[in-house]
């Protein structure tokens, strides 16, 4: 309803209607057994980029189990039937390509880059994982992987400056039957119960090509990268359809305040808010909002805190996106010689004063220019995570239509300050809101009260 | 408890789903996909100008996105620091943004984040860099704001203040991080306090409290000149419609004679010695291995290259795949050459569990040792340079990487044909040159082994390696006293 009618308001004014459109575009069909595949042609570079998506993060996991999608992550490079352990990676180097692949409470993504003269091996390697990965397992591997993913974890959380504060976030802000309550990394103990057994289960439910989608990009021929993706992915079975996930949205209805004692030198806060899942009426809103309380000199936060009154070295605000539920979190780091509780009384005041009276239009227009610019700056690359190949698939999961650049970005520019102000009352609540102070060992009378 | 159910259930598993496989499938997988020849490479093809004052001017035109991105390269890196002023040329670059004689650090801000800009200046260790990213339709008002920066900046005292405290404050920050300590502690050990790449870019809170605003001012003005910088520009523009407006957004920059320095000599690495410094209760050790080695003029830059893909400078590489992938001991392991005017740090290392740092510094000294003695393998090779063949066509995708090609021209004197021969000299290394530079420049007989770590719980598994003296650090790489 919302939606309607600023669309409308956008027609309306003569500024906007002048906007080029934002398109990428695409071919995309569906295969026999269920995989999504999306091609879309750069001839930039004679280079090209597969990057698959499979639609399981750790919201998926089970109790006791956690850190489970991201493990098996790590396993999908372990080798597979045709591929033998160690060279998943030493045939694509060698061939001048790179690779990755991230796991998010929503999905795992996958890529690989490649000059264009070896688009069929990532095809190849990826499609003989998808299909064929258990023939291959060995309880040895999954040991393996278990120690490098618990040095992840070390080096991530455990040995990083203020690294458990997201940790901690969500298992406040979520409850414990919610899929974000735990960690994408997980807890050390899950980590060790994991056995081979699940790792069998977890493949065939979730790692089927009806639960993925897959973009070819870069200097490719679509006819012919037609041909490759179907010879290479056509045998692999489906598996069964996935139940879509529903938890109760979660309400807080009265503050949380923590305190946490970390290996740090200054201490730093962090309010965080439950909000709009990603795309939803007030998620773009609430980007904007972040903007404009912390992006650049002139914001509101980094102005009074960092600029002015110099009593904290940096402030972020950001609305994290996903698809059960978002996040917005404000985060600011004290100098010395200051504490939390300094801190959040300015942040309150600005909160309210947003709430109080919407911001001038000229800083929700400056908001929306710095995401007008960063759309073609994503525009850039093709592969890697972030690049184009990788967006055609997010849009994909999250819209359902991979080139959504163009409504994306409409949905910025529809924003007004009104909507901003609106947004800020609506969902940073004082009494919705989980409170953290991370303070150095020993120094709680530096934590916000 | 119930491992051998799991592995009987696996074992049983793995059969019958081979069987499936041998009846289901029908499409030959048993040879991999091979890659035909290396695509050809169309190369950036620069256009040079220069504008009246001096100012070199390099142009890309690249017409796929309606945006145009600036990097000038000045000669003013900390490399130009004054002796016992380290931070100097950093700090100098962070205060040009925040004031000129007409406008101050607020509006600057506000004008370029208006129009979904950015901008910055920073200091890197030999040069300067100040950056511009802007939509093209924006490109006047960016370009205003940009030159008036570099060329009127006014050094307010305020700002001296705040940024020199914002400073201090992250000097003091980066004691949270392992790897931060690390990485400055090596080169202090290895470059000794007398040389510039021996010293934190950013300074020390000594070195920032002692500097006067003055100084700041007369380093810009001894260095930012235009006859010592050239400004790399990349986008959506073409040379004849540019070069007029930089005319006139540079006009009042005057060229005069640039000060020469005269840099210390790298200090010869000695005997090998191991340097601990503290960090107690870490769950994991932040090993650097290495010394001075290798300045960007080397003859043998190609050989080493294809040497170190292998040694440590890819994930299938050896030091990667034994201490990751063979024994689990991190969650990455590398080993890198940096290239600079002077000869940069060789090292190799990672973040190692705790229990496991003795063996992962063996395990490192192990796989020094047999490339030193042996180089490469035939296959390995082959299997580097047509990594880095191939590699070879990403090179040029983004602004970005376009902008840092041609800045790697300027900084260290490359022929403007450097790029044409990338992949002849490439393809011309040999396994005897590959054998020698290994042999020369692999020596971990000489290397410092730097550990930040919980020294309780990691020395005694340390000493007992006998790897060379050990000595007790601060987190500046600083000997202790004993």
């Amino acid at each position: 309803m919302k939606r309607l009618l600023v669309m409308l308001l956008l027609g309306a004014a003569a500024a906007f209607a002048q906007e080029s459109r934002i398109t990428v575009p695409y071919t995309r069909f569906s295969m026999p057994n269920g995989l999504d595949v999306v091609l879309h042609e750069d001839h930039t570079t004679p280079t090209i980029t597969v990057n698959c998506w499979y639609h399981v993060g750790s919201s998926r996991e089970k109790p006791g189990r956690t850190g489970f999608a991201h493990l098996f992550e790590h396993l999908m490079f372990m080798g597979s039937p045709h591929v033998p352990e160690g060279m998943f990676d030493q045939w694509l180097e060698s061939a001048g390509g790179d690779n990755n692949a991230s796991t998010t409470e929503d999905r795992t993504n996958y890529y690989e880059d490649a000059p264009v003269n070896a688009l069929e091996l990532p095809l190849f390697l990826e499609s003989d994982r998808m299909g064929y990965l258990p023939q291959s397992m060995t309880p040895e591997k999954v040991d393996l992987q278990r120690s490098v993913v618990k040095n992840e974890r070390r080096q991530s959380y455990e040995n990083r400056p203020y690294g458990m504060a997201g940790i901690l976030l969500s298992e406040n802000l979520f409850p414990p039957e919610h899929p974000y309550h735990w960690p994408v990394i997980g807890s050390m103990e899950d980590l060790s119960a994991a056995t081979f057994q699940d790792v069998l289960e977890f493949f065939k439910k979730y790692y089927n090509p009806n639960n993925a989608s897959l973009v070819v990009a870069g200097d490719i021929d679509p006819v012919k990268a037609r041909i490759q993706v179907e010879k290479w992915f056509g045998e692999i079975p489906p598996g069964d359809p996935l139940p879509l996930q529903s938890p109760a949205p979660v309400n807080i209805t009265q503050e949380k305040r923590l305190v946490y004692e970390d290996k740090v030198q200054l201490p730093r806060l962090y309010m965080a808010w439950v909000t709009p899942v990603r795309f939803a009426p007030g998620d773009a809103e609430l980007d904007l909002l972040a903007s404009v309380l912390s992006s650049g000199k002139t914001s509101r936060l980094y102005k009074r805190l960092v600029y002015d009154m110099q009593i904290a070295q940096d402030v972020t605000a950001e609305q994290g996106s996903n698809h059960l539920a978002s996040t917005f979190m404000i985060v600011a780091t004290a100098r010395a010689g200051h504490t939390l509780r300094e801190l959040e009384s300015v942040i309150q005041e600005e909160i309210d004063r947003i709430k109080a009276q919407p911001p001038a239009s000229r800083e929700v227009q400056r908001a929306v220019n710095q995401y007008e610019a960063s759309f073609y700056r994503r525009l850039e690359r093709v592969g890697g995570f972030g690049g184009k190949a990788d967006q055609l698939n997010s849009y994909l999961f999250y819209t359902g239509n991979p080139d959504y650049f163009n409504e994306d970005l409409a949905r910025y520019r529809a924003v007004d300050a009104n909507d901003v102000g609106t947004v800020a009352s609506t969902y940073l609540r004082d009494n919705g809101r989980v409170v953290l102070s991370v303070v150095p060992v020993g120094k709680k009378e530096l934590s916000a009260k | 408890m119930n491992g051998p159910a799991e592995i009987s259930i696996a074992l049983l598993l793995g059969l019958t789903m081979t069987q499936t496989d041998a009846a289901g499938q029908s499409l030959d997988r048993s040879a991999r996909p091979s890659p035909g020849p290396a695509p050809e490479v169309v190369l950036p093809a620069i256009q040079k100008a220069t504008l009246t004052n001096g100012l070199g001017v390099w142009l890309v035109e690249s017409h796929k996105l309606p945006q145009v991105a600036m990097n000038m390269v000045i000669g003013a890196g900390s490399d130009h620091d004054p002796a016992g002023s380290p931070g100097t040329a950093a700090l100098t670059a962070e205060v040009m943004e925040a004031g000129t004689t007409s406008q101050s650090a607020l509006q600057i801000a506000e004008r370029i984040e208006f129009i979904g800009a950015s901008m910055s200046v920073r200091a890197g260790i030999d040069a300067s860099f100040a950056t511009l990213n802007a939509l093209s339709k924006h490109l006047d008002e960016a370009l205003s704001v940009y030159a008036d920066v570099v060329t009127a900046p006014s050094f307010p005292a305020q700002e001296v203040e705040r940024l020199r405290s914002q400073r201090i404050t992250a000097l003091m920050q980066q004691k949270d991080r392992a790897a931060v300590i690390a990485n400055l502690a090596f080169n202090r050990i290895i470059y000794g306090p007398g040389h510039p790449y021996g010293s934190d870019p950013s300074g020390t809170e000594v070195s920032l409290k002692g500097m006067k605003r003055e100084d700041l001012a007369e380093f810009y003005r001894a260095l930012y000149r235009p006859n010592n910088a050239t400004l790399i520009v990349v986008g959506d523009v073409t040379l004849a419609s540019l070069v007029p407006r930089l005319e006139k957004a540079f006009s009042a920059w005057q060229k005069a004679g640039i000060p020469a320095i005269d840099l210390p000599a790298v200090p010869k690495p000695g005997k090998r010695k191991v340097y601990l410094i503290d960090k107690p209760g870490a769950p994991q050790s932040e090993i650097r291995i290495g010394y001075p080695a290798l300045a960007r003029s080397t003859p043998d830059y190609f050989p080493v290259v294809v040497m170190n893909r292998i040694l440590g400078g890819q994930f299938s590489s050896r030091i990667n795949m034994n201490l990751r992938e063979r024994r689990g001991f991190t969650y990455g392991a590398r080993s890198s050459f940096s290239f600079s005017r002077q000869p940069g740090p060789f090292f190799a290392g990672g973040g190692f569990f705790t229990a496991k740092t003795d063996s992962a510094l063996l395990e490192l000294m192990h796989e020094l040792g047999s490339m030193q003695r042996d180089g490469l393998t035939p296959d390995e090779l082959r299997f580097s340079k047509n990594g880095l063949t191939g590699s070879f066509a990403q090179t040029f995708e983004t602004a970005g990487q376009i902008a840092f090609a041609l800045q790697s021209l300027l900084l260290y004197g490359l022929p403007d044909d450097y790029y044409q021969n990338f992949l002849k000299n490439i393809e011309h290394v040999s396994l005897g040159e590959v054998k020698r530079v290994s042999e020369m420049y692999l020596d971990p007989a000489r290397m410092a082994v730097v550990v930040v770590g919980d020294v309780k719980a990691i020395r005694p598994g340390i000493e007992s390696l006998g790897l060379g003296d050990v000595v007790e650090c601060d987190s500046q790489g600083n000997p202790l006293s004993q």
